[in-house]
């Protein structure tokens, strides 16, 4: 009997083709931008996973105290006074302008359960010529090999070299190739001197005379770095998966209203209540079905397109590399189906209970219903009082957090307060009605306007809710991302004082530096350095405890820099800030003041060469797009007493040299490739186009989550269509002209929209404050200033007006069209 | 930057396991234990045609596949408790002579192996080593010089001073740090000559005729610290040193062995094993040496020797024979050989069991003698 009942009910489709597309574009909206978001995420998880399974075997460093590079002569010293280390060397290769990351390991020392035994074919392979590469299989899309051809090919590298014979480990992460550190020195024409020296976490309680021990556990994994931005795309793509559900919500409550009279007559000829509900569950379910199937094929193609974006961010934000093509577990599949299944059922859960409780005997009357909906206004106001509430606890509770923290909090605090806003907006706008209602007594049409959208409320408020939402999060998501902007715009600005930049190996750079200041044309020369220092806690008894290695900057404290280097805090203002900086003090970047709590006039204990002391820090400088911390010194402190080494060589010109003829007597001079030195336009150029890309991902998903709420305001509007028609009717029976009840929809609609993007505005605004003040500190590090941009509340205000005119305007045509004869049988029946 | 170095260091660690992890091939053919049975026609061949040749034959020979300096002792603390105590380095070609890679920093024909090992009752404590090496580099982080002897890996080291090249030598060997520190600085001396296992020292292990060059010091008296337990102590006794290189020890067909190296309280020597394998017949291939104590074979030759296990424990998840019966028809000599402590497993790369013996009169079950005991391919 099942079966047959469930042929009645989806014969209704037929009659409606349209409310079949619609349920399933909602279903196939919200499935596919959730899994497409899920795609990115899984596959952003395998990657990490796999630098994560060689971060589970940490491994400690050991570098010179005197700054010098590690040599083969360092490893042997050590092994023959007994220290488990190991040698590694590490390049990069440029190969068709992919950058892969060669490492070269000594198999038989490395810190593990290194094995000797079993087959040593294996071993011999990897440790003797022609030797042999390994890599993941996705590191082939370089050279564009099939996975089969992969095993034993040697592609070529330059005129001269190849790399080893190809073999596939697909546990290893992608563009990084693996070989004996044999084969890699001669690739990588290093003879003698080592990246790293690495032993076992722990295996040495004391760096041996003359070496620098740094304890792994310190640096953060890539994973624990990126989770606040997967958060990010998670929130954004519940925020369309609910969307996309209001849609199947409108589609089914609309399927379900005509289908009354079918199910009472079905109830009256003898079918059970649990029949019933058994077949309309089935019916779901193969809607379910249809909808994940096509939503999922869609999001992989849309994560798809999505992904480069994601991983270009991800290794410029963090450097964490991550797969360009997609890797989806078994569970990804289970979990989105699951998703969108139980959004389904939500959906559904209306219907369900409606024909679960179906009154043979009621009919439809909508003052019953609108005595009925009093009641549920009722329910959401206090459901609206009891979640702000829940907000403005989390806001307490993130109030007392330190800075840096609480990043799911915060996202939970916006669903709070984005939840509280659209509960309380349908009562606010009944509120709202009422009085129009009074104030419009003498004006008959527009009383009957204001009347008739409160009988349209109930069916009316979710799509309301929906674009509510959506307006909301799109302005607070804009003018996050502008903001940004505009602070990176300005701190580009201010960062990058010479006009020409020179990026060369420190080798290179050294002897440069000497030529550079000994020619008449070049004014100012403005070396920066990096390196690294051991951080040292103290704690009360000014005992040292844990270490952690902090990266150094160097730059040249000139007025050129100095004048416009951006400071956010200084002990005693900006001049006595580049004062002290030279005499011995540190600035520390955001990023570590908020990860360490530390600020202007409190020290810092740094582990030099010259010996453990502490420092003082006289400011903090705003660092964006730097995921880790930071102590700035002046360059030559750093070469100096840090054992830095020279970075790159920021260049003042006379005014009227030739740039060209220096740029070639550079290249002439020092063997570097002309590319080397940089215009300062180009640099901005290059990090504003990394910027743009940053923020393509968080862009595209807000305006399909706007897409979306306005689909799913257009399929309430069509599934109310055919009833206002007949209400229409009568009106047009009165004598009201066929213009104005064409015209009196999009007047009724767009003022109900026009009200929901004005109390989006301030909801956007909270959210923009929310994002700029605790997660992006607690994401990235950085605070912005709250921007607020009156243009984009307008464009919101316009886009509420559009996307309910556009939504309002295919029934309105559809009035317009249809003919009075029509309208009258309508009303008649 | 610090963090694409820790990453580097990560994936070489990823790709390690990987190494360690790949499955032996599963070829038909069996290769004997731990691959020592695999054809390498390519390399340097064992045979009798030439003697020994000091010192020179004490250094490595490159051309050869696979090499040892075996050393084992059977020791007493200062209260007289035994402790046994083993240090090996082996040595194996990666190459044939003719496929040698250029000489670089980094490029390596030969990898080294070694292993350190003490027990005393319950305890058994083992470390491995491992380096590379090119065979046209002398200062490696392992390696062996003939004169003045010098064997290395790492801090580990055997050496002997000039004046008394093979004869004198000290062993230092520590592994691990603070209480979990264990290892041992002893100083050798041999009490007599150096054995040839066969003719001009060549010993063959099956009836096909694989076999390798094989010589011992067995008459070396010790002295010296082990510290094991997290304390030092004193001790003395005595020792086998030995040498042993070939290209195809085995045959395919042999799996392991069971090895005897035993000093007898009268004087003399005795080494003696089972290939399990190889042997006539299908059987397994039996050899016995007997010295006298001044050094003269009083027996030697394949055949001359039976050996049969009495009884049997489990010891890492393998049936180990830790007791034998060792007969010598030919000079009526029945021992029963008995493993102080079952446990003397090596969990090495390529494990194995080795640890001290006692060695009795099978009729009257008197003490006769010490030694140590290698089982393989368990």
């Amino acid at each position: 009997m099942i079966l047959r009942v469930l042929a009645t009910l989806l014969a209704h489709y037929r009659r409606h083709p349209g409310q079949l597309a619609m349920l399933l574009l909602g279903l196939w909206v919200a499935s596919a931008l959730w899994s497409s978001v899920q795609a990115v995420n899984a596959t952003a998880k395998d990657s990490y996973a796999r630098a994560n399974a060689l971060f589970s075997a940490n491994v400690d460093e050991l570098t010179r105290r005197d700054g010098q590079p590690l040599t083969r002569e360092d490893y042997l010293t050590l092994r023959r006074a007994g220290l488990p280390i190991s040698p590694m060397l590490e390049g990069t290769l440029q190969i068709d302008g992919e950058r892969l990351t060669i490492v070269g390991i000594d198999p038989l020392t490395l810190p593990s359960d290194n094995t000797l035994g079993g087959s040593g074919d294996a071993l011999t392979a990897f440790l003797t010529p022609p030797w042999q590469t390994q890599l993941a299989p996705e590191t082939l899309d370089v050279w564009g090999l099939s996975r089969q051809q992969a095993p034993g090919a040697t592609p070529a590298v330059n005129k001269n070299q190849r790399l080893p014979p190809l073999a596939l480990r697909p546990a290893l992460p992608p563009d990084t190739l693996v070989m004996d550190i044999a084969a890699a020195a001669a690739l990588l024409d290093r003879d003698n001197t080592l990246s790293q020296l690495v032993t076992a976490p722990g295996a040495l309680s004391q760096p041996p005379d003359g070496y620098r021990l740094s304890r792994a556990a310190t640096l953060a994994s890539p994973e624990q770095l990126t989770e606040s931005f997967h958060l990010n795309l998670t929130a954004l793509a519940l925020l369309s998966l609910v969307v996309g559900l209001f849609i199947v919500q409108a589609a089914l409550g609309l399927a379900m209203e005509q289908r009354l009279t079918t199910l009472r007559t079905l109830r009256a000829l003898g079918v059970p209540a649990v029949t019933l509900v058994t077949a309309i569950l089935l019916e779901l379910l193969v809607f379910g079905v249809l909808g994940s199937a096509l939503g999922l094929a869609s999001g992989i193609w849309l994560a798809g397109q999505l992904l480069p974006d994601v991983a270009t961010t991800l290794s410029s934000l963090y450097q964490a590399d991550v797969n360009q093509s997609l890797v989806l577990p078994w569970h990804y599949w289970v979990g989105s189906l699951a998703i969108t299944f139980g959004g389904l059922l939500l959906a559904g859960s209306g219907v369900l209970w409606r024909a679960a409780r179906l009154n043979v005997l009621a009919l439809g009357q909508s003052q019953a219903w609108r005595l009925a909906y009093q009641r549920q206004l009722k329910r959401m106001t206090l459901g609206a009082a009891a979640v702000a509430v829940l907000a403005m606890g989390l806001a307490l509770w993130l109030g007392r957090l330190p800075p840096g923290q609480g990043v799911l909090a915060s996202f939970g605090f916006v669903a709070a307060l984005l939840l509280a806003s659209a509960l309380c907006l349908p009562p606010l706008i009944n509120g709202v009605l009422h009085l129009l209602q009074r104030w419009l007594r003498r004006h008959p049409l527009a009383h009957w306007a204001v009347a008739d959208i409160q009988l349209q409320l109930p069916r009316l408020s979710l799509a309301m809710m929906a674009l509510l939402i959506a307006l909301a999060t799109n302005l607070g998501v804009s003018s996050m991302v502008g903001g940004f902007r505009l602070t990176f715009l300005d701190w580009l600005d201010q960062r990058l004082a010479a006009p020409l930049y020179i990026n060369a190996s420190p080798s290179t750079l050294a002897p440069m530096l000497d030529w550079l200041d000994a020619r008449p044309d070049v004014a100012e020369t403005l070396p920066t350095a990096r390196g690294s220092v051991d951080l040292l806690a103290m704690d009360d008894a000014q005992q040292q405890g844990a270490r952690e290695r902090i990266a150094l900057f160097g730059i040249t404290p000139n007025p050129t820099i100095t004048n416009g280097w951006p400071l956010l805090e200084t002990a005693a203002g900006r001049p006595a800030a580049w004062a002290s900086l030279s005499a011995n003090s540190v600035f520390i970047n955001e990023q570590m003041a908020v990860a360490k709590q530390l600020a202007p006039g409190d020290e810092v204990t740094l582990d030099t060469p010259q010996g453990t002391r502490p420092f003082e820090i006289t400011a903090v400088y705003p660092d964006y797009g730097n995921p880790r911390q930071q102590i700035l010194v002046p360059t030559k402190v750093l070469i100096q007493r840090f054992g830095g080494e020279i970075a790159s060589i920021g260049l003042v010109v006379d005014e009227n040299a030739d740039r060209q003829a220096l740029r070639q007597a550079l290249a002439d001079r020092f063997d570097v490739a002309p590319e080397a030195m940089v215009d300062q336009q180009e640099i901005k150029q290059l990090a504003t186009q990394i910027f743009e890309r940053t923020f393509t991902i968080t862009r595209a998903l807000n305006g399909l989550t706007l897409g979306v709420a306005a689909l799913a305001l257009l399929a309430t509007l069509l599934a109310q269509a055919r009833e206002r028609q007949r209400q229409l009717a009568s009106l047009w029976a009165l004598g009201v002209p066929r213009k104005t009840l064409t015209l009196l929809p999009l007047f009724q609609l767009g003022g109900l929209a026009l009200f929901t993007g004005v109390v989006a505005i301030p909801l956007g605004i909270a959210i923009t404050w929310t994002l700029v003040a605790i997660i992006n500190v607690a994401a990235f590090g950085w605070r912005l200033p709250l921007y607020l941009f009156p243009w984009d509340m307008l464009i919101t205000l316009a886009t509420a007006l559009g996307v309910a005119l556009a939504a309002a305007a295919l029934p309105s045509l559809q009035l317009w069209r249809t003919s009075p004869q029509a309208m009258l049988n309508q009303g008649a029946t | 930057m610090n963090h694409s170095r820790l990453s580097a260091a990560l994936v070489a660690m990823a790709c390690l396991m990987l190494i360690g992890c790949q499955e032996p091939s599963s070829d038909a053919v069996p290769q004997g234990f731990a691959g020592l049975g695999e054809d390498a026609a390519a390399f340097a061949q064992a045979d009798a045609s030439t003697p020994l040749r000091f010192p020179e034959d004490h250094g490595p020979h490159p051309d050869y596949r696979i090499e040892w300096w075996y050393l084992t002792a059977n020791l007493e603390d200062d209260q007289g408790e035994p402790l046994g105590l083993q240090w090996t380095l082996f040595r194996q070609a990666l190459t044939p002579p003719d496929e040698r890679p250029a000489p670089s920093p980094w490029a390596a024909d030969q990898v080294w192996m070694a292993h350190l090992g003490i027990s005393q009752g319950e305890t058994h404590a083992a470390a491995e080593r491992f380096a590379r090496s090119h065979s046209e580099h002398a200062n490696g982080q392992a390696g062996v010089k003939a004169a003045p002897f010098q064997a290395w890996i790492d801090d580990w080291s055997l050496e002997s001073p000039s004046e008394a090249n093979f004869e004198d030598f000290t062993l230092q060997a520590y592994s691990g740090e603070g209480a979990d520190r264990f290892g041992y600085t002893l100083t050798l001396s041999a009490q007599g000559p150096l054995v040839w296992h066969g003719e001009n020292g060549f010993n063959a292990k099956t009836v096909e005729g694989q076999g390798s060059r094989y010589y011992s010091q067995p008459f070396l008296s010790i002295t010296g610290r082990v510290t094991l337990n997290g304390e030092t102590r004193e001790v003395s006794g005595k020792g086998w040193l030995d040498r042993e290189w070939s290209s195809q020890l085995l045959s395919q067909q042999q799996t392991g062995w069971d090895w005897f190296s035993l000093h007898l309280e009268d004087g003399r020597k005795l080494m003696a094993y089972r290939l399990r394998g190889g042997g006539p017949a299908g059987g397994d291939y039996l050899f016995a040496h007997l010295l006298a104590a001044d050094g003269q074979t009083e027996l030697i030759g394949p055949g001359s020797v039976t050996l049969t296990p009495l009884a049997t424990h489990s010891v890492a998840g393998r049936d180990i024979p830790t007791r034998w019966s060792l007969t010598l028809p030919d000079v009526n000599l029945q021992l029963t050989v008995e493993a102080r402590h079952p446990n003397r497993w090596m969990p090495t790369s390529v494990p194995y069991w080795e640890g001290d013996v006692v060695v009795r009169q099978a009729a009257t079950q008197e003490n006769i003698g010490v030694g140590y005991l290698e089982m393989t391919g368990y």
